[in-house]
């Protein structure tokens, strides 16, 4: 028997492509890192030569300085708060008109992408012509067009008529009336909360008993009653333990304006940190002689001031109000007190978002309840269940599982789109951004800053939807 | 002897009954009536409700367009077109113009599909340029434009031109077009400057043509980087493949503004200062074409994804090379297949340079800004910015409509989306 050895044919280690893949790589890296080195060196040579306020070349120091400019909506910012600070409420506002828009236009795109796939030819056009229009044309000419066009053509505030007991649309934004939880209706946020993880919680068990008792139905009424009896309680409990703290006193300015507020440190004078201001108070204002000049409310922030008083007032007294008050936007000069009040960038800006990624998520409802087969319609309609329930038991569910990931994206989209806030001067993270850089000269660190918000915006919508879309697949082997 | 079939017993001889006519509410204006609008009482009662919602909507839309006011459009319609090219020099537009008629005719005649609807869409938007009087001379150059996109597509149908040939011209027409612009070249840093007619800077170019500009630049320069980043993130060398997963991601969740506004401020930093800083124009085309190269990489992963495994083992097995087994198997068929996907994101990007006139550059939505501002409008009630948003509109709907139009037409044809 001969036995024959191959001959060690190995390649030499140049030709293994083993090796090849390493050394590609290192070669990968290094002109990565050589151009990223050649960009850093000339940035930081050009920061260097030019003069920016932003002290030294990479340096965060600038969000602890004195901001010194005001931003128009959202959370209460001062002047004297920080860079970083001013930051944090344009990320507030962005959420703030991202979460209502995700909203909106959810609803407004499964209504369209139902109309959509309707058998009734009129709405299935008209709805047809809405998705193409507002898909076709770019968000920020529509922005631009409900902002300048249209809101800006709505009448000033001296001539709006009012929308019944709704309020008012001017060009000035939208004043409404809504319900404000007051002085002693502070205690109801926290029952809400509380309606919510009991409803939550009662939901969950009803669906575990219905399940374990083969019974249809999702527990989701026991839950909404659970919330409901809960919020109620809370509500009679405000009521009838409702009084004002021992400390309030007031503050009466120029015999018309002033601040309500519950003296803390009991020096008798409003210090803004310390002391804290009553909402939604009712007030007399009572004149020197002792007649009554004025009866109103305070306003969120503690504040009153009345117009046009026929004598100064000197003294006030306040009454203890209801956990809730109904608060209608009235006119005072060239201005509304009370209510709500929706500024005209967040209106434009909202309808804007709201009404392009609609027409997207129309068509993503559309394609989603086209994906479910025709003999699912036919399955249930043998069953003799009616076209909404057909709809909302059998396509809906199957339908959500192709909708999903799609609409993820929408919903980053709307976020991201919402930067365009800066085209009419609405107060977002970009825009309060490029405040911050004009004023300080901190250019990279600016952008480094949005890029890493929107970036860590994406990571969270992404988790969150990849955890519902898990619960909501399919279950295979 | 034959036997007539008929005489026999079991058969009947009796003719049936002529059909009759369906019932009239079955077909006809009251069956399709009946069947689309009328179903049920549900449907009826839709019926009804949108029908006084279209009323409301039909009749303000009606109002508004018969008391609107169209003249700032009109006086306008060279600066939405151009922007402020100098009026002496429309003639270089106008080439690039029938330039580009010219490579379309000859692709829509020479390839078919997606170009011959895209080519039947630009010849009837010359058609209508041509016969509105937008004035003499840009009638003329409308419908020369249309007459050489005919003529192209016979020569096209006709001549079998070289496919790489024809491609190598569209690859050529870019940098073709910007010379034509400018009236030459200018690049200071390389020593050359070369002219056959006055310079005409970017910071002048605008309008239309510019948000076509930016459009085009950006699917076409993003091309290559995105194929590259596409295969990078299927590459099998982690290093490789963290890079491009990385640039895909992060430019895939930031908003193509912040990276406007970073190509308007950082671009200039991160060169040598020898370099001079660059045009608005190039800073925003950088950022545009980087933004762009992210989501194109992205698509053409998806036709990368689409082609089955046994076309990589087949090249292997015949021995092609790594680059051979890309450049004649894998591109080939992963490429025709994004076709529509890329059509679609250049709809996007098309309707996303509206941006550009946030930093700056003139384009469209900028121009329309300014004419708003032009203070012979003044004077009108409720001002002109309806009309002029509506425009642009209206402009913007008719490519990116026209396109995904053409689009999903060679879509059906292809049979894609259909199961």
């Amino acid at each position: 028997m001969t036995s024959s050895t191959l001959p060690n044919q190995r390649p030499p280690f140049y030709r293994d492509t083993r090796t090849i893949a390493i050394m590609l790589q290192i070669l990968f890296l290094i002109v990565v890192l050589g151009v990223g080195w050649f960009l850093y060196n000339n940035m930081v040579a050009r920061l260097a030569a030019g003069n920016t306020a932003a002290g030294g070349a990479l340096s965060w120091g600038f969000l602890g300085q004195t901001a010194g400019f005001g931003i128009s909506e959202g959370p209460t910012f001062r002047p004297e708060e920080s860079y970083g600070r001013a930051y944090v409420v344009g990320v507030i506002n962005t959420l703030r008109v991202g979460i209502v828009g995700i909203i909106l236009a959810t609803v407004l795109g499964l209504f369209a992408g139902i109309a959509r796939v309707s058998n009734n030819w009129l709405l299935n056009k008209l709805a047809m012509v809405y998705v193409e229009i507002f898909r076709s044309t770019p968000l920020l000419v529509q922005l631009l067009f409900w902002y300048v066009g249209v809101i800006a053509a709505l009448p000033a505030i001296q001539d709006a008529a009012p929308l019944g007991d709704l309020g008012y649309l001017t060009n000035r934004g939208m004043h409404l009336t809504w319900i404000f939880p007051t002085e002693t209706g502070r205690a109801l946020t926290w029952w809400l909360l509380g309606g919510v993880i009991v409803g939550m919680a009662v939901a969950w068990f009803r669906r575990r008993q219905l399940e374990r008792a083969g019974a249809p139905g999702s527990g989701a009424i026991a839950g909404v009653a659970a919330f409901a009896l809960v919020v109620i309680v809370g509500f009679l409990v405000a009521l009838s333990t409702s009084a004002m703290p021992a400390a309030t006193t007031y503050e009466l300015r120029r015999g018309d304006r002033g601040t309500l507020f519950e003296d803390v440190n009991g020096n008798g004078a409003f210090e803004l940190n310390t002391d804290r201001p009553l909402a939604y108070v009712p007030i007399t204002l009572f004149g020197a002689d002792g007649q009554v000049i004025a009866t109103g409310m305070t306003n969120g922030d503690g504040g009153f001031r009345f117009v046009d008083l026929p004598a100064e007032a000197t003294r006030l007294e306040w009454t203890t109000p209801t956990p809730l008050v109904i608060s209608e936007p009235q006119r005072q000069g060239f201005n509304f007190n009370g209510g709500i009040s929706v500024t005209p960038e967040f209106a434009a800006l909202l309808l804007a978002l709201v009404v392009y990624t609609g027409a997207f998520i129309a068509e993503i409802v559309r394609a989603g309840i086209n994906a479910v087969s025709k003999g699912q319609w036919e399955a249930s309609r043998a069953l003799g269940l009616t076209t909404g329930a057909t709809l909302r038991m059998v396509v809906l569910p199957q339908a959500l599982r192709v909708i999903i990931p799609p609409l993820t994206s929408q919903y980053l989209n709307l976020v991201k789109n919402s930067s365009l806030a800066i085209a009419v001067g609405y107060p977002d993270l970009f825009n309060v951004s490029r405040t911050i850089v004009n004023q300080t000269g901190a250019e990279v660190q600016g952008i480094l800053l949005v890029m890493a918000t929107y970036l860590s915006f994406s990571l969270i919508t992404s988790l969150f939807m990849n955890w519902y879309n898990k619960r909501v697949s399919l279950v295979e082997r | 002897m034959t036997t007539d079939i008929r005489s026999t017993s079991w058969v009947n001889t009796n003719h049936p009954a002529p059909a009759q006519k369906p019932p009239a509410t079955e077909v006809g204006v009251l069956g399709w009536l009946r069947t689309n609008l009328f179903s049920g009482i549900g449907n009826s009662l839709l019926t009804v409700v949108t029908l006084v919602a279209l009323y409301f909507i039909v009749t303000n839309v009606v109002r508004w367009l018969l008391g609107a006011f169209w003249e700032p459009i009109w006086v306008n319609r060279k600066l939405f077109a151009v922007g402020q090219y100098p009026l002496e020099q429309l003639w270089q537009p106008a080439i690039v113009l029938l330039m580009v008629s010219l490579l379309f005719g000859l692709s829509a005649g020479r390839w078919g599909n997606i170009m011959r609807n895209l080519g039947i869409g630009l010849g009837a938007l010359l058609l209508a340029l041509a016969l509105i009087p937008i004035g003499l001379q840009a009638q003329m150059v409308m419908a020369a434009s249309l007459a050489l996109l005919v003529i192209g597509y016979f020569i096209g149908v006709r001549v079998a031109i070289s496919s790489r040939w024809l491609a190598l011209a569209w690859v050529l027409s870019l940098p073709a077009t910007f010379v034509i612009l400018l009236g030459g070249v200018n690049l200071p840093t390389l020593g050359v400057t070369w002219n056959f007619a006055p310079l005409v800077e970017s910071n002048l170019w605008g309008g239309l043509m510019l948000t076509m500009l930016l459009a085009v630049v950006g699917i076409a320069l993003s091309f290559p980087i995105g194929v590259l980043l596409a295969l990078g993130r299927r590459s099998n060398l982690p290093v490789v493949k963290v890079f491009c997963v990385g640039y895909i991601e992060l430019i895939r969740g930031v908003p193509l503004i912040t990276l406007l506004f970073m190509g308007m401020t950082m671009l200039p930093l991160f060169l040598p200062s020898t370099w001079g800083n660059p045009s608005q124009l190039v800073r925003a085309m950088t950022a545009i074409t980087l933004f762009s190269a992210a989501y194109l990489a992205e698509n053409v992963r998806g036709g990368l994804q689409a082609i089955p495994k046994g076309q990589y083992e087949a090249a292997d097995a015949l021995g092609f090379s790594g680059f051979d087994k890309l450049r004649f198997i894998i591109l080939p068929q992963a490429l025709t297949k994004v076709i529509p996907a890329i059509v679609g994101q250049f709809i996007g990007l098309f309707k996303d340079t509206s941006l550009a006139s946030l930093v700056g550059l003139l384009e469209l939505v900028a121009v329309g800004k300014a004419v708003i501002q032009q203070p012979a409008w003044m004077g009108v009630t409720g001002g002109v910015a309806k009309e002029v948003y509506i425009f642009i509109a209206l402009v913007f709907f008719i490519f990116s409509f026209g396109m995904s139009f053409a689009s999903r037409k060679l879509e059906s044809k292809l049979g894609f989306g259909k199961r």
